[in-house]
């Protein structure tokens, strides 16, 4: 038979079977694979707490699996029947254990699992992509949880890591330093494009409710105890931010209310039922309670940190300055303000106080039934006591002054160690302990004057605050966690509620100076977090690098993540001047013509690279002149041959020009290369020769009019 | 409908891309979209926007639009690094019926580049499956696509599809180009015993040997050794004087000369013809590899006896030309 022939292509035929073992082998080998493995367990470690446990173990199983492959230490993947099983199990454990955590949680988990599996399975092309895909979407809703800059970092590199993924999977053997340069250079080119269009796309308004994060709320609990034992005060994190457009309130008057509390059950505080059905009947009706404002003001911003709750923070009495903070803030009767969606992530919203305003306020009937009521039973000693004072002191203020007094005169010490008051919480502070934080000082008051007929509640919220001022910028202010505070506000008939803050009597330092100052002798502030920045503040290289880290982040929340309609419209005005319809056009033209303009920028050196190098194409713009002059090149003659062709039939002045070109065209494109050094001086050399002799040539031409 | 449709995209492309030797791709010949990931990408870009607008939250977003910009970005850079490629076809070898031809694709090979094109280039014929594929930064020329030949005769390959998805996969560019060089598909070789018949009385050789002519050359006289060219059969090498060092030396024989014999085509049916062709090509390679001289008579071209390299290319042309039955009836 024609075996013979057949061996003959044999070699070639082995070629193609070999590329196609390659191809297989390039998959598992692929770098790409490494690195996608390596984003989601890096991604998976930065939500520790929002995956689930089971979940981040999978995740770390099928790591191992591609590192194991990449390695060849394992050779085979696992079969698509034991992944299909696998797959079929997580989706009933995600059921069963991330249903109650709501939907957000759910479905990042729901993602990570998914890139998990995908990650275990990859062999096609398409399931590569399907990988990416999910892997920038999961790190798109990274953003959701952190946005702090650090994580932003850690995410935008992420995210670089996934599009290098993706260039090593369509250039495998690409070297890793090119490779690098290659994207660099792509993302350099798209991040500009990228910034104009976040800057000038329009911000749009939410389009629909947004699943509520039913992770851990933080910041303020909406129930106090204080008997129980201290919580508060020992976070030194952030809990918003407030800018001032003038000057700042003095410490003393930087009272940020955020929840009222009414309802008294002998131990622990909370917002009254009563009014949380109200608050509900009334968004429902879009009814809105309106204070009655007037005299001076401040004007402020306030960035608020996530707390997945709805209140917002606030001085007395607040109202929304932005139609846009109008629109999204509520106000409520006990003058809280209550954001329409829950604080998923960093909230910016506008506002102005006014300050002196609080004693109009008019008390209504149904304020002074909260108000007044009183817990059937428990504190024997402090009602006998109340009962004692108010027969003595029929006037109010004279009895509120006598209460205050007690604390004064009264053995009272201010700590945030406190020991357990679990029977009859008040009469043990008042008359057996007499150490306690703030929430034990404004119970017992706010109780006290309960007792005494006189409406009172108690105010949640932060006092304080550490003020940030600079010569050119606007003044602002970071309230911590620690800057916590309980505070009792109690309504006289001739001043309205008046705000009595009985810690003050006790610690002035804690109003005047903050809690740092206070805590100083009994070593307790942030004792749970020793390596705390704001615990070294009296080193002043940490305290620098605190400070300079909080202001980075102030900027960073304020112009980054705070960026919204207002501030685009601002931006846009600062453009054009005054927002007509034209102008607006006008810009929407500007910037396509901006980017292309950009595109173009980028790419025209290619373009002009990718063209014929310039040896080539000079000599065929000398074969073009000559050729419209009738001396048209055969396809066999040679450029030596030419030139003597053009030497013959054509007068000197026109062939010496050429020859020499020809000379040059052939030393460049065929002389063997020299050294480097040597050669990029007598290239540039030769080129220029060229260029003379095709002028020369051309001015020739038209001389003798060839035609 | 399909195949109207066919047609006119292939008057299209004809018309666009006209058949040459070698390619510069440019923006001519460069198709680009984007690729299926492409639009899955896009989708990625409008989820992210949804749920960034939905939270408020201004770092998706900025990460929805630096996608959405790459994506604008990579247009151009998947076009400027696919006009890179330059193509041109090598020297087709020989080949039989039912057997494939493999195509030299000389990729890159006359230019030095500043920037060198990158990723991996698909190759295939076009409106077929994609079969094969090869490394812009690791791959050796000639790049060799196979083409399967059924028949013999003079052959027109489809049209090559180049593809490439590099750098990020988001686009598609392609192009379908046509290279202008027929390949001429011998008969497949079908064994058999030889059949020489003596020369006609008309040849001016004289009439000698049998129809069991021997193909043993051995009993040939040894004349003398002259220098090896090439082409002659690696048995006529004098492989002790190459031993000696004396360079590549080839017996000459005295003998062979005179052992001229034809090759002819029966007055077979028409349905056996194929299968007589077959057989006289396999009679003409194992005579060629014997160094035999022999004649070929096809009643539409005689070939002179004669031996050696173009001797046998002449004549396995002959073979393949042999017009078929379809020629014969005119409907070609």
């Amino acid at each position: 038979m024609s075996l013979w022939h057949k061996f003959i292509f044999k070699s070639k035929r082995n070629k193609v079977k070999q590329s196609a073992a390659r191809d297989r082998q390039h998959q598992a080998n692929n770098p790409a694979f490494i690195i996608c493995s390596l984003v989601l367990i890096i991604f998976d470690l930065s939500l520790l707490d929002t995956v689930l446990g089971w979940i981040s173990l999978l995740v770390a199983c099928s790591v191992t699996i591609r590192i194991a492959i990449y390695f060849a230490y394992q050779k085979h993947m696992p079969t698509l029947r034991t992944l299909n099983l696998l797959a079929l199990l997580s989706i009933i454990g995600l059921i069963y254990s991330a249903w109650p955590l709501g939907f957000l949680i759910g479905m990042v988990n729901l993602l990570v699992l998914a890139c998990a599996l995908k990650l275990m399975q990859v062999r096609s092309q398409r399931d590569f992509y399907q990988l990416v895909v999910s892997l920038l979407f999961l790190l798109g809703c990274g953003f959701i949880f952190q946005q702090s800059m650090a994580f932003t970092l850690l995410y935008s590199l992420l995210s670089l890591a996934v599009i290098l993924a993706l260039g090593f999977f369509h250039a495998p053997n690409l070297k890793v330093k090119q490779q690098l340069k290659q994207l660099t250079m792509l993302c350099l080119q798209a991040l500009p494009i990228g910034l104009l269009l976040f800057l000038l796309l329009p911000q749009l308004p939410p389009l629909w409710q947004t699943p509520k994060a039913k992770s851990s709320e933080t910041g303020l609990a909406d129930k106090i105890t204080p008997g129980d034992i201290a919580r508060l005060s020992q976070s030194s994190e952030l809990a918003f931010r407030a800018t001032f457009e003038g000057n700042a309130p003095t410490q003393q008057n930087r009272y940020w209310r955020a929840i009222v509390m009414e309802d008294f059950d002998g131990r622990s505080w909370q917002i009254h039922p009563l009014r949380k059905q109200n608050r509900r009947f009334q968004q429902l009706v879009q009814q809105e309670f309106s204070p009655i404002v007037a005299g001076p003001s401040i004007d402020y911003d306030v960035i608020a940190e996530p707390t997945q709750q709805h209140w917002l923070y606030a001085l007395d009495i607040a109202v929304p300055r932005t139609v846009k903070s109008q629109s999204e803030i509520w106000q409520s009767d006990e003058f809280q303000l209550i954001s329409h969606q829950p604080l998923v992530s960093q909230y910016q919203y506008a506002l102005r106080s006014y300050v002196q305003t609080m004693p109009r306020q008019p008390l209504s009937e149904l304020d002074r039934k909260l108000n007044l009521s009183l817990p059937t039973q428990g504190n024997p000693l402090t009602q006998k006591w109340v009962s004692t004072l108010r027969q003595q002191y029929p006037h109010e203020q004279a009895f509120i002054n006598v209460l205050l007094d007690y604390f004064k005169t009264e053995n009272f010490s201010y700590t945030l160690r406190p020991k357990p008051m679990f029977v009859d919480p008040v009469d043990t502070f008042l008359f057996e302990q007499q150490a306690g934080f703030c929430s034990h000082y404004a119970s017992a008051l706010a109780y006290s004057l309960r007792l005494g007929g006189i409406p009172a509640r108690i105010v949640a919220g932060y006092q304080g605050g550490e003020l940030m001022a600079k010569a050119r910028q606007q003044q602002y202010l970071s309230v911590y966690q620690y800057d916590a505070h309980a505070w009792v506000e109690a309504w006289l008939p001739d001043s309205g509620w008046t705000r009595l803050d009985p810690t003050t009597l006790v610690a002035p330092d804690r109003i005047n100076f903050g809690l740092r100052q206070a805590m100083q002798e009994e070593g307790s502030f942030l004792a749970d977090s020793p390596f705390a920045l704001a615990r070294l503040t009296n080193i002043a290289l940490f305290n620098n690098l605190r400070l300079l880290l909080a202001d980075m982040d102030y900027n960073w929340s304020r112009w980054v993540l705070g960026f919204d309609s207002q501030k685009q419209q601002d931006l846009f005005k600062a453009i054009v001047g005054k927002l007509t319809p034209q102008r607006l056009a006008m810009l929407g033209l500007a910037i396509v013509a901006v980017i292309g303009l950009l595109l173009t920028l980028f790419f025209m050196p290619h373009w002009y690279a990718n063209r014929l190098n310039p040896v080539q194409a000079l000599y065929q713009k000398a074969l073009t002149l000559l050729g419209k002059n009738g001396q048209i090149r055969a396809h066999w003659q040679g450029p030596l041959d030419f030139s003597l062709h053009i030497q013959q039939h054509l007068p000197e002045a026109i062939s010496q020009p050429f020859k020499r070109l020809t000379e040059s065209y052939l030393q460049l494109n065929y002389q063997t290369q020299g050294q480097d050094k040597h050669k990029s001086v007598s290239h540039k050399k030769s080129i220029n020769t060229m260029r003379r002799e095709l002028r020369l040539l051309k001015n020739q031409l038209s001389k003798h009019q060839f035609l | 409908m399909n195949i109207i449709s066919q047609q006119r995209i292939n008057q299209w492309l004809d018309k666009r891309i006209p058949a040459a030797n070698a390619f510069q791709l440019d923006h001519r010949n460069i198709f680009i979209f984007p690729a299926k990931f492409g639009l899955l990408y896009l989708m990625l870009c409008l989820l992210l926007f949804l749920l960034g607008t939905n939270y408020q939250n201004n770092l998706m977003l900025l990460l929805c639009y630096f996608l959405l910009a790459l994506f604008l970005v990579n247009l151009l850079s998947a076009y400027v690094n696919f006009a890179r490629l330059s193509v041109s076809m090598g020297k087709i070898p020989e080949v039989y019926a039912s057997d494939d031809v493999y195509l030299p694709l000389w990729i890159n090979a006359d230019k030095s580049l500043k920037t060198p094109m990158h990723g991996i280039v698909n190759i295939g014929f076009m409106g077929q499956k994609v079969n094969q594929w090869f490394d812009c930064d690791a791959f050796s020329n000639p790049v060799s696509l196979s083409y399967p030949c059924q028949h013999r005769g003079w052959q027109q390959a489809e049209r090559i599809t180049f593809s490439c998805y590099y750098p990020l996969g988001l686009f598609k560019c392609w192009t379908h180009l046509a290279f202008n060089r027929k390949i001429l598909v011998f008969p497949k070789p079908l064994a058999c015993p030889l059949e020489l018949v003596p020369a006609p009385l008309s040849s001016e050789e004289t009439p000698r040997a049998s129809n069991n002519l021997s193909l043993n050359t051995n009993q040939d006289d040894f004349s003398h050794l002259k220098a090896y060219q090439i082409g002659e059969p690696l048995r006529h090498v004098a492989w002790k004087q190459v031993a000696k060092g004396r360079g590549m030396l080839s017996k000459e024989f005295n003998g062979s000369s005179h052992n001229v014999a034809w090759l002819t085509l029966n007055n077979s049916t028409a349905e056996h013809i194929e299968k007589t062709l077959s057989k006289l090509c396999f009679q003409v390679l194992e005579l060629s590899r014997a160094d035999q001289q022999f004649g070929l008579d096809l009643a539409y071209i005689r070939i002179a006896p004669a031996s050696g390299e173009n001797h046998r290319l002449a004549c396995l042309t002959a073979l393949a030309q042999y017009p078929t039955i379809a020629d014969k009836a005119g409907f070609n």
